[in-house]
């Protein structure tokens, strides 16, 4: 008897990928869902069954409540996991699941929509002892009222909207002179993309780390723990390098963060897999940032120090299965490190990048895990998340889970299109960053310019136009074979002149 | 002489075939790296040393268009080939080289290796989208290689005869 009849992955890219993986090894068939741009995507192609959800436009595919449960229902799948992003933090798709008596792999809908309000979850992790950043969460949302507590808060200070994310009607104010205006902008800014304008203040941490707590919860009320992750190099407030253990935490301070996640799942009533994630200042205080409702990119780190794996307690949460360990029975052992391989283009401002994959070489061994969305052949399109794969790294200590690191990098070849390779290796490779000296400026401080590549040397353009003419023939048999009738990049290698 | 912009750097390369494997020229340096194709896009190539130890290490190439993508020793170039007429639909004069206009396939072969010809000579015809084309000599001399028969498939830029 397997958990659910049959799984719908609301997702694409690596993560439906990997939730495959584990619903496959737990013998729970699984449905893939594909928008057009998708069809011959990797994860259309990881499930026992695909179902089209319309166009390429998210909001039309998978975005859209009525495609995806009615995918779920043509094909009878009575359990659909959200992956992360689109539909897994969304409260009221959660509710639709659970009315089509379907089971979302994830919290109940009010757990969704009490953490997406910034003010309310302040109010209630104070509440519940979770040590939020000193500021104001009122409802009084009159502006002398709130440069009334600016005031009293003192600079610099964060303007946030109470909903919404992605940096949109954030400011960072330095001085009283410049809050109402700042304030203003704020409040049309956050208008304009949630239809709300509440405002939080919070005192601005300077030089923080980004540590979080990941956590489980049954629907019995069992609520543990899975030890932190510190995911301070960041770009753009996108997590590009993240570990655990985190380099900085003493054993005293471990248990005390840990602990506040706790305390902050329980005080939501949380169920399945959830994320507490804090800003811990340089005289070791943490203050609470948000809580993720979902599965995290990251999560990979947190399964390969504990050995356990996340989507199957995620899905046996969802069938009603109490947690079958005890928080004394975790630990953490090793060091794990992930680097998230991003098609952006370096030297076009990060912008992301598309094309094919002509060439898919990822790393493996010992201690390396690789979670991908993208194989050869693959179209990357603009229309997502730019993430190709993970880089996942795990050793007895920090100094070989990142020498292992370095090395997966320095094998790890996407070609066809730009990709932040370049500066994962740097950052690898980084003294500061070997040291564990990190904060949430990391990159800007450290690898602010990049320094433009230099152009491949004499030997490997040799080495490269031997390889192509060796390739050539190949290119020229398939298409004598016939068998080249979807144009491949190889066929293409134009012969070199001979003179 | 292939012509390959790297950022700011222009090489210029070619390839020939010599009864020693093949040669590759780059600004002026020949060598014969000794490739081998492990799987699609990824090369073996190995280095031989005075002792008869050989250096060995995998790289990564492909091409799409005039893009050459290439992955070595951890970082990864792009190459831009540069033609001139590339866009002119005509085939290319220099080097005595002719090229495939277009893809397109192979529907009469007009000459054979030793074969003289007169410049603007009809040396073969490719067919693309239920067009013909008639491929010329851009000289006259004689015909030392040809590399397509007819029916084969052929990809821009790909040399089809040689004539010196």
């Amino acid at each position: 008897m397997t958990l659910f009849r049959k799984l719908l992955i609301a997702n694409r890219g690596e993560i439906a990928v990997r939730v495959a993986r584990t619903a496959r090894a737990l013998g729970i068939p699984t449905v893939a869902v594909y928008s057009e741009a998708d069809r011959g995507a990797l994860h259309a192609r990881a499930c026992d069954e695909a179902v089209a959800v319309g166009p390429a436009e998210a909001r039309a595919s998978y975005l859209s409540f009525e495609r995806l449960l009615e995918a779920a229902k043509r094909t009878g799948a009575d359990a659909i996991h959200p992956g992360y992003g689109f539909l897994s933090q969304n409260g009221d798709f959660a509710d639709a699941c659970r009315d089509a008596g379907i089971a979302f792999v994830g919290p109940p809908g009010d757990v969704h929509r009490k953490m997406g309000d910034k003010k309310g979850a302040r109010r209630m992790m104070a509440a519940a002892g979770v040590p939020v950043v000193p500021g104001y969460d009122g409802d009084d949302q009159q502006d002398a009222t709130l440069a009334a507590e600016a005031a009293r808060i003192g600079f610099p200070l964060m303007i946030k909207p109470s909903r919404g994310g992605g940096g949109k009607g954030m400011r960072v104010v330095h001085r009283l002179d410049d809050f109402a205006a700042a304030l203003a902008s704020c409040r049309r800014e956050a208008k304009g993309a949630f239809g709300d304008d509440t405002m939080v203040l919070e005192r601005f941490v300077q030089r923080p780390r980004h540590v979080e707590v990941q956590v489980i919860a049954d629907s019995a009320g069992t609520t543990l723990h899975l030890f932190e992750r510190e995911c301070s190099v960041q770009r753009r407030h996108q997590k590009v390098l993240e570990e655990t253990p985190s380099p900085v935490l003493t054993p005293v301070l471990r248990e005390e963060l840990c602990a506040a996640g706790v305390a902050a799942a329980r005080a939501t009533g949380y169920v399945n897999a959830g994320t507490v994630e804090f800003l811990l200042d340089p005289s070791g205080r943490f203050y609470f940032l948000e809580m993720n409702t979902r599965l995290q990119v990251e999560h990979p780190v947190t399964e390969l120090v504990t050995g356990l794996d996340l989507v199957r307690m995620q899905l046996e949460i969802a069938a009603g299965r109490p947690l079958a360990i005890g928080q004394s029975e975790l630990r953490s052992q090793g060091h794990a490190l992930e680097a998230r391989l991003y098609a952006e283009d370096p030297a076009n401002d990060d912008l992301p990048s598309a094309g094919r994959v002509l060439v898919c070489a990822l790393p493996e061994g010992p201690g390396v895990r690789v979670d991908t969305g993208v194989a050869r052949g693959s179209e990357v399109s603009v229309h997502y998340d730019p993430m190709l794969a993970k880089i996942v790294t795990f050793g007895r200590d920090r100094a070989e889970s990142i020498a292992r690191m370095a090395e997966a990098l320095s094998r790890t070849a996407v070609l066809g299109l730009a990709t932040n390779l370049g500066r994962l290796r740097t950052l690898v490779d980084h003294a500061e960053f070997r040291a564990g000296n990190l904060h949430t400026g990391f990159i800007e401080e450290h690898l602010g310019e990049v320094s433009p590549h230099p152009c491949a040397p004499p030997e490997a353009i040799a080495a490269a136009l031997a390889a192509l003419h060796a390739a050539r023939g190949r290119g020229a048999a398939a298409s004598r074979a016939g068998t080249a009738a979807v144009p491949d990049p190889f066929a293409a290698l134009g012969g070199w002149r001979l003179s | 002489m292939i012509r390959l912009r790297c950022r700011e750097q222009l090489h210029e390369a070619l390839v020939r075939e010599t009864s020693q494997g093949v040669e590759v020229v780059v600004d002026g340096q020949a060598s014969r790296p000794e490739v081998e194709e492990a799987t699609p896009g990824s090369f073996v190539l190995r280095t031989p040393g005075p002792d008869g130890v050989a250096r060995v290490e995998t790289f990564h190439v492909a091409r799409e268009g005039d893009a050459i993508h290439l992955f070595w020793r951890g970082d990864v170039y792009r190459l831009d080939e540069e033609r001139e007429g590339r866009r002119g639909g005509a085939a290319r004069h220099a080097e005595g080289g002719l090229e495939a206009p277009m893809p397109g396939k192979v529907i009469k072969v007009a000459v054979a290796p030793g074969d003289a010809v007169e410049k603007g000579a009809e040396v073969l015809v490719v067919e693309a989208m239920k067009m013909e084309n008639a491929l010329r000599a851009p000289k006259a001399g004689v015909v030392r290689s040809v590399a397509v028969k007819v029916g084969d498939m052929v990809a821009p830029g790909r040399v089809l005869v040689e004539i010196e």
